[in-house]
């Protein structure tokens, strides 16, 4: 109670205090909250390209969902012959919007993908239907939504979506299907997020569309592909298994999960070095001025330390009420900036929802290190000043003027 | 046994290249129950001498026995300890603290030394003898220098010391609230059987008191105490003492 009452004896300076750590800790929770939500995106990167083998064209890229020669499908049904291998599935993605200009991205694109419910039995990302039903095998026209891209089209299960989406610039010769929305994926705060899945064979049609006019119909796109997805069965080193498929498949490229996973973890050390810079900018800033505080209290305080001496408080104590002052500042700081931070996170979270964007992940684990920073700060910025109210003699403390 | 014994006591401070004496060989005792004054100018040792009875000051040298117990071999916690348990303190200026209302600055002490679980009650019935049983909620912005003063007594009386040591009690409030203060402590003195040590420059404060101790240059000048049926002493008592 007294140190409550001590706090409100100096209103004006220990609101400016106050003010202090609650920027600190609103720039850690929005930069935390952004980081987070970078590394949950390549967590979820890392996490899937961990727990499988990325095969592609042998002139593709490293995913074969993303760019690069097409496969046939007899190459993939090669892969599932391969010692070692549980199952192969093949990927077909095509973007959502083409056309549009998207020059850069936080996040990933929207995409339209094909989706085999089975490989949620292989994946280590696995994909929980929210609302309505997955797909089935052989269903074509149906189309399951990830959470982000129903959010941005604000399709709700039994609603129908056109895809691809047309752009306000597209072509005359543009073409998009018209697609019933049968399930929206839970949340995963990673790629997911942001795609439609369709069936093998909606998926190629798609495919076909994106081909040049010239060789579209000149070509068997359902026996085409982007690349495969290949499981490996339980114990088997996937890297190991990468280099088995590229020795004994020919005109494949697989490529080995640590080498993705090793380019996924190397994006989110940069975020973490930001996150880690505002928490210590927020230390130097939140935690002179708490001293400063302090030792201003403390010096105003002279006589009345003198006086709980005299009653038989030991250094102990004045430590402890002088430490828990500077905690209630740095807790009450981190409280406000926690809850400003949250605000305004998730304002800006939901004006940028309906352009495919979402900036900040407010994880439980940023609110904990949000509130433990600053009482913690309270607590370390508090020794100095505690050490000397409560080391001083009392009788100087009590014939001070 | 008396409750205080003092043993060749003294107190030199390094002032510079010079050695102050504030306290230069001082034998007293103090038997439990006794109201004292202890007067001098000042420079006198007066003040010094209450900072060491009241274990808040080391001696350079001597003894200090409070009720029987040597109190130069304990350590600063233990003096801690028996500050909070066994000594009160008044104070010139109140030294209350001005967060905390009435009662709860009657009742500081017990936040370091916790006294039985009557100690809500106990504030409450001390301020009620000190005549503050309406002020109990006010801060000490709110009061006067008596009252305050008056809080004070109270607060040096929580914890049932044996010893209540006043440092300029009445320095702060006229004349007539300073008869009032002391004697308000002169009746606690009596109903509590506290030993009260009041330091002073008033002499119509000393004048009240049983036994006055004057010092001089760090040395008792002069011990005379009140004879026969005297209650108080008189200005003829007094006369050589004042001087």
């Amino acid at each position: 109670m007294e140190i409550i009452r001590n706090l409100t004896r100096r209103k004006l300076r220990n609101i400016l205090t106050i003010s202090g750590i609650v920027i600190g800790v609103l720039a850690l929770v929005t930069m935390g909250a952004m980081a987070e939500k970078f590394n949950a995106l390549l967590a979820g990167g890392a996490t899937y390209f961990g727990s499988n083998v990325q095969v592609a064209d042998s002139s593709g890229g490293a995913i074969g969902a993303f760019g690069g020669g097409l496969l046939t499908l007899d190459r993939v049904a090669a892969l599932e012959q391969v010692d070692g291998v549980a199952a192969a599935f093949p990927d077909v993605s095509v973007t959502a919007k083409p056309g549009s200009t998207n020059t850069v991205s936080f996040g990933i694109p929207d995409y339209v993908s094909n989706l085999d419910p089975r490989a949620n039995d292989y994946s280590a990302v696995k994909l929980q239907i929210a609302q309505g039903r997955t797909l089935t095998t052989s269903s074509t026209g149906d189309v399951v939504l990830g959470s982000d891209f129903a959010t941005e089209f604000k399709k709700n299960v039994g609603d129908t979506i056109d895809l691809p989406i047309r752009a306000k610039d597209a072509p005359p010769d543009f073409v998009n299907h018209g697609f019933t929305v049968v399930g929206i994926l839970a949340k995963t705060q990673t790629a997911p997020d942001s795609g439609a899945y369709v069936s093998l064979t909606d998926a190629q049609m798609l495919l076909k569309e994106t081909l040049p006019a010239s060789i579209r119909n000149s070509i068997d796109t359902t026996k085409l592909v982007n690349g495969a997805t290949v499981y490996g069965k339980p114990g088997v080193d996937l890297d190991k298994l990468a280099d088995k498929i590229n020795a004994e498949v020919p005109g494949v490229k697989a490529t080995k999960p640590s080498v993705l996973v090793a380019s996924f973890n190397a994006g989110g050390a940069i975020f973490t070095a930001i996150t880690t810079g505002a928490a210590l900018i927020a230390l130097v800033v939140g935690g002179l001025s708490v001293i400063n505080t302090m030792l201003m209290a403390v010096t105003e305080r002279v006589r009345e330390i003198g006086l709980k001496k005299a009653v038989g408080a030991k250094v102990g104590h004045i430590l402890r009420e002088y430490l828990l002052e500077a905690v209630l500042i740095g807790g009450i700081g981190g409280g406000i900036g926690l809850l400003l931070g949250w605000g305004l996170t998730s304002l800006i979270n939901a004006a940028t929802a309906s352009s495919n964007l979402t900036l900040f992940l407010l994880s439980w684990r940023l609110v904990i290190v949000a509130i433990l920073f600053s009482v913690g700060l309270g607590a370390i910025a508090g020794i100095i000043p505690a050490l000397r109210a409560s080391r001083m003699d009392p009788v100087r403390a009590l014939r001070a003027a | 046994m008396a409750s205080i014994e003092l043993h060749d006591l003294t107190k030199h401070y390094k002032q510079g290249a010079t050695t102050v004496k504030a306290v230069d060989g001082i034998n007293l005792e103090i038997e439990a129950g006794e109201f004292v004054s202890i007067v001098g100018r000042s420079g006198s040792g007066k003040t010094t001498t209450l900072d060491l009875l009241g274990l808040l000051l080391r001696p350079s040298s001597g003894q200090i026995t409070l009720d029987g117990m040597d109190t130069g071999k304990l350590r600063d916690g233990a003096r801690a300890d028996l500050r909070g348990k066994k000594i009160g303190f008044v104070f010139q200026d109140f030294n209350l603290l001005p967060g905390l209302n009435a009662i709860e600055n009657v009742m500081l002490p017990l936040r370091y030394h916790k006294n039985g679980k009557d100690g809500k009650a106990r504030a409450a019935a001390l301020l009620d003898e000190v005549g503050l049983k309406d002020r109990m909620h006010h801060r000490p912005d709110q009061m006067s220098g008596g009252e305050q003063q008056r809080v004070a007594i109270a607060r040096s009386l929580i914890n049932r010391p044996s010893l209540v040591l006043g440092d300029e009690p009445t320095g702060e409030v006229d004349s007539e609230t300073s008869q009032q203060i002391v004697a308000l402590m002169r009746r606690m003195n009596r109903e509590y059987g506290v030993t009260f040590v009041l330091v002073t420059h008033d002499m119509d404060v000393a004048a009240q008191t049983d036994r006055v101790i004057r010092l001089n240059d760090g040395k008792v000048l002069s011990d005379v105490r009140a004879t026969g049926d005297q209650k108080f002493l008189t200005g003829a008592d007094l006369q050589g003492v004042i001087a």
